[in-house]
């Protein structure tokens, strides 16, 4: 019998050719991300044909050259002024993803200048031979080697799949691009030359972590397909808003959906990895992801909230808000009571994810707009954050105790004065792009009538201060003590990164209005 | 007789090919498949966590994952089924298999809590959470009739997906090349040791470099050969009569010692 059946679908008259065509891709809309991604299979084959000595080189060229190229791109793109869903609808290039897609790949540039930092310690920030056991003799000998190049094409891979991220305009397509980021990001987790172990306990745990929240993601999308029969966010929204479907899959899966987005960007209670995996990560990867997953997270957030579940037929609004407070709340209140400055500083960016939150549920144009500036903003202010991290080291490698940072103001003023600087963007006194940003959101929840959480997001900030400011006087007030860390001279690279940084939160700072207007600019998302 | 009725109501669905299940409705057969390899799916997913040795694990693993191949299979959708079977079952798991056999199958994790209470929290709270997503979908989906299918495998099962594949989730099927490379690319990085040049030594170049000029291939003399003092510090003879200072263990120098002390003792001849 079962041959019989066989015989009768093979006799059956197979779908035409004709049928199956290939969509329209536009490849200009989607140059910028098949560059990065060009360029990280090239960066593979590099890792394997290039002699040793060439590597680094090659490999960090290829990056930069890679992202500088993809930044052209994404220019020329939004220069033309086009709005497209492209690939069968599956790609959305639009304004907000544009946008976005600009950030990544600038805040991507400064992020790999910080990564392949080389003469704060010999052979950079990343180990030679992931593969050797922590504290044995192969380990020890490796310890002057130059670190592993493999690095690079994991970065592109990344900041590729964070472009995808952004711009994705279907849930498939979405998970997709959130497991391509996502991958190589744990595995650059656990490549840190110093504190292996720790390094390591970090990557597994936002390995496993992460594996779970994406296990989340892929239920939701399951349910909401079956509820709306289709992926797209257009058709996802066209059932929503026609509301007879089955209401039950539309609620259960925009919750797992949520779980998923809100764990990438570390809202409370999807939080707990954060300050783990920043504390164990290499410095440079910290930074990478405090400014462009964060940066990824909220765009895919905004664009899945905006374009498929509108508000009026299903109201998510009071769960986000209750996310957004204690989000907040909590980020700032156990940002007061850290001791390591890895760990405050994930502690505040848990905090910022709040005040991102607060310019996602104004729910208008300003709103977006607001959490755009926002983004491009914070990620400036703590990639140089992270870059100074860096600097401060004794013999066992960066110093992150906040007691080891006692009277650092008076043994190496200018790394001092710039960290002051940066704690007050943080914190978001005037002149620094930390408090029009904050301006920004919290304008547009104002408009918007959400009260509540601009108190909560004022208040937070205040008690947010407190921190930033207790390592500004430990810095100046305190004596420097016998172990005081000396501060290493920036190299080149992380030296042009900390002034790119610095700069930009001067400059959004003072003059916004160029960055504002385009960001108000990009606000019209198309499906 | 209940594998005769089985067949039995197997046949017409059969025959109601290329759908194996018609839609809407779920025939006697399914669902006595059903009954019979769901308990097999979930004693297998939760064997696979419990077991203590990885091995057991991956087994009960692949349990679960023939299980749901059946019941792709059996809900029309034969190629997701045969897939399962050939790629995870068959190639994936057995790789898994392979590796662990060579890595070493000691169960090493250790089942110390370092969190007090966490696993009774965890396992109260993952049960809720299960029977709350259970509840609300058994609810939710109890009026439901599947729509759609045959129109789907209309043109055949695997046509179906190739056609959904090429066109609308072409850039999706495109970029899981980007996670392949990746996922290569960190296992290399993880588990590959390369050693430097000159660190692998040949059997050849040992043998070499033992007769070379100036090495001694022969055994070494032990100390207080042949000597009147049975200090560490009294070298050897050679054959010649002549001290051997290799004979004297390097430390003996180091010791602080003093000088007279750590002097080689000379043996009366």
């Amino acid at each position: 019998m079962a041959a019989e059946v066989l015989a009768r679908s093979l006799a059956e008259p197979a779908v035409l050719a004709a049928d199956v065509k290939l969509p329209d891709i536009d490849y200009l809309a989607i140059a910028p991300m098949l560059v990065l991604f060009g360029a990280a299979c090239v960066g593979v084959l590099a890792a394997a044909f290039v002699p040793q000595r060439l590597r680094y080189r090659v490999q960090v060229s290829l990056v930069i050259g890679a992202l500088l190229v993809a930044l052209g791109l994404i220019v020329t793109v939004a220069r033309a002024g086009r709005a497209v869903a492209t690939a069968g609808g599956a790609i959305a290039i639009d304004g907000p993803a544009l946008f976005l897609q600009g950030s990544v790949a600038v805040l991507g540039v400064v992020a790999v200048l910080l990564i392949a930092e080389r003469s704060l310690e010999r052979g950079g920030a990343f180990v030679s031979r992931a593969s050797l056991t922590p504290g044995s003799a192969a380990d020890r000998d490796q310890a002057e080697q130059p670190g592993a190049t493999e690095v690079y094409p994991l970065v592109s891979f990344a900041l590729a799949g964070m472009m995808l991220f952004v711009s994705a305009n279907d849930l498939l397509t979405l998970f997709v691009a959130l497991e391509v980021f996502s991958l190589p990001l744990y595995l650059l987790c656990g490549l840190a030359r110093r504190r292996r172990l720790l390094s390591q306990e970090s990557a597994v745990k936002y390995f496993l972590l992460g594996a779970f929240s994406s296990a989340f993601f892929l239920y939701g999308v399951a349910l909401l397909y079956g509820f709306a029969g289709a992926t797209g966010l257009g058709a996802l929204r066209k059932a929503v808003q026609a509301g007879d479907g089955n209401t039950t899959l539309l609620f259960l899966g925009l919750a797992m959906l949520a779980v998923g987005l809100l764990f990438k960007v570390a809202a409370v209670p999807f939080h707990v990895w954060t300050p783990d995996v920043y504390q164990g990560a290499p410095t440079p990867i910290t930074a990478l992801m405090a400014a462009c997953t964060k940066v990824a997270a909220f765009g895919a957030l905004l664009r899945v909230f905006t374009v498929a579940f509108p508000v009026g037929a299903v109201d998510w609004r009071p769960v986000l808000v209750a996310i957004a407070i204690a989000t907040m709340l909590v980020g700032a209140v156990l940002a007061v009571t850290q001791t390591d400055i890895k760990r405050l500083l994930a502690y505040s960016s848990i905090a910022n994810a709040g005040y991102v939150l607060t310019g996602v549920l104004a729910l208008s144009a300003a709103g977006v707009a607001g959490s755009l500036f926002y983004l491009v903003a914070y990620g400036f202010v703590v990639l140089a954050a992270f870059g100074v991290v860096t600097l401060v080291r004794d013999a066992d490698g960066e110093a992150t105790h906040l007691s080891r940072w006692a009277g650092l103001g008076r043994r190496s003023p200018l790394v001092a004065g710039v960290f002051t600087f940066l704690m007050m963007a943080f914190a978001g006194i005037p002149l620094t792009s930390g408090f029009t940003s904050k301006f920004a959101v919290f304008s547009a929840a104002l408009g918007s009538g959400q009260v509540t959480l601009v108190v909560v997001g004022v208040l937070s900030s205040a008690v947010l201060a407190f921190p930033y400011l207790r390592v500004v006087v430990l810095m100046y007030l305190s004596e420097p003590a016998e172990d005081t860390p000396t501060v290493s001279l920036p190299g080149t690279l992380t030296a042009a990164a900390l002034a790119i940084g610095v700069l930009a939160t001067a400059l959004l700072g003072v003059a916004p209005a160029p960055v504002l207007d385009l960001a108000a600019k990009a606000v019209q998302f198309v499906s | 007789m209940i594998l005769a009725q089985t067949v039995a109501a197997a046949g017409p669905a059969l025959d109601a090919a290329p759908a194996l299940a018609a839609a809407g409705d779920v025939s006697v057969g399914e669902q006595v498949v059903f009954w019979i390899l769901a308990p097999v799916a979930l004693g297998g997913a939760i064997g696979m966590v419990a077991a203590r040795n990885a091995v057991h694990s991956a087994l009960f693993l692949v349990t679960t994952m023939f299980a749901l191949a059946v019941f792709y299979v059996l809900q029309a959708g034969p190629f997701i089924g045969m897939v399962q079977i050939i790629v995870y079952t068959g190639a994936i798991m057995m790789l898994f298999l392979f590796v662990l056999m060579l890595v070493g199958r000691e169960a090493s994790d250790s089942l110390i809590e370092t969190l007090r209470g966490q696993r009774m929290a965890a396992i109260g709270l993952g049960i809720g959470f299960a029977l709350l997503v259970a509840s609300a979908l058994t609810r939710g989906l109890g009026a439901v009739s599947a729509q759609g299918l045959e129109e789907a495998n209309r043109g055949g099962n695997v046509e179906g997906i190739a056609a959904v594949l090429f066109t609308r989730y072409i850039f999706a099927f495109e970029v899981t090349s980007a996670l392949l490379i990746t996922a290569a690319v960190g296992a290399m990085v993880l588990a590959h040791v390369e050693r430097p040049k000159g660190m692998k030594v040949s059997q050849k170049e040992r043998s070499r470099a033992r007769f070379a000029e100036g090495s001694y291939p022969g055994m070494k003399a032990g100390p207080g050969v042949f000597a009147t003092s049975d200090s560490v510090a009294t070298p050897a003879l050679l054959p010649d009569g002549g001290e051997s200072d290799r004979s004297i263990s390097r430390v003996v120098p180091a010791r602080g010692l003093t000088s007279a002390e750590a002097a080689p003792k000379h043996t009366e001849r």
